[in-house]
């Protein structure tokens, strides 16, 4: 994959990622912030952007979303293939629930 | 208490509409509405089509302790505090809300649904009055509910340690006996 193909398709996923969150969050605000991490300011936030600023934000060489498992143990949990996966994914579900929402500062 | 308004009833018959479907008891419903216990007891017809169930609620704070209620209620009330602490709701609404999301859990991930909402409920109270209370476990830090009168400062969780006979229930010993 060279460097433009790369770029485009980063600009494809913060796109659909922002649509997304956009969606989700007027269909159901409240469960919306849980399953993004998010918490009212930032909802806030993603709720007020326009199409264009969308747009203009998308096309950036860098990521918007990132990674939730900023914890060695979750991602073992839920990755690893453990007798009983159910149970790993409902621990990583409490410690990720637990955890503080992204805010902005 | 009567009701005057009209638009007050209203919701407050969504509210109890909602929470029938979602499973509550009576005395949950009489606790978070304004309604008579006659009209709670006709919608209740209305919608699941029998009577409510007679009797007291479950109360005991020691079922939270065993392993698989334990892990069931550690994670509905992650998910209820983060509700709380960060959508801006709260008070019964959070409660569904997060019943819902807890619902969705065992819904993803083929779960037996430990947790009944007259549950959650109870929890709630119970975590309100001092009865229970939420410690982090020393292992993976993660939260969970524990008896307010034990010592929580070097806590493992069932699920860091795993105890032997744990989650082999009836149910599931007969289950593998069929596959």
């Amino acid at each position: 994959m060279d460097s433009n193909q790369i770029l485009d398709e980063i600009r494809d996923i913060n796109l659909s990622y922002m649509l997304l969150a956009k969606q989700m969050l007027r269909e159901d605000r409240v469960s919306a912030m849980y399953r993004l991490g998010i918490n009212q300011d930032i909802a806030d936030i993603l709720e007020q952007l326009t199409s264009a600023q969308l747009i203009k934000m998308a096309a950036s060489n860098m990521l918007l979303c990132r990674f939730r498992f900023d914890d060695r143990l979750i991602a073992e949990m839920l990755s690893t293939d453990s007798r009983d996966q159910s149970v790993a994914k409902s621990h990583a579900s409490i410690l990720m629930a637990g955890k503080s929402a992204e805010a902005v500062v | 208490m009567r009701n005057k308004s009209i638009i007050t009833e209203a919701k407050q018959i969504q509210l109890a509409t909602e929470l029938i479907s979602l499973g509550a008891r009576l005395q949950v419903l009489e606790m978070n509405t304004n309604l008579s216990r006659e009209r709670l007891v006709k919608l209740y017809k209305e919608i699941r089509g029998v009577s409510p169930p007679k009797g007291m609620l479950p109360y005991s704070e020691d079922w939270f302790m065993s392993w698989q209620p334990n892990m069931h209620s550690s994670l509905f009330i992650n998910i209820y505090n983060y509700v709380v602490a960060n959508t801006g709701v709260n008070g019964i609404d959070a409660l569904i809300k997060s019943y819902c999301l807890y619902m969705e859990h065992i819904k993803v991930n083929e779960l037996d649904k430990v947790l009944s909402l007259t549950r959650a409920w109870t929890l709630i109270r119970f975590i309100d009055s001092g009865v229970l209370c939420i410690a982090p476990c020393v292992s993976c830090r993660g939260k969970f509910v524990v008896h307010s009168l034990e010592i929580h400062s070097n806590h493992v969780c069932g699920l860091c340690n795993i105890p032997s006979r744990a989650g082999k229930t009836k149910k599931a010993a007969m289950l593998a006996a069929i596959h």
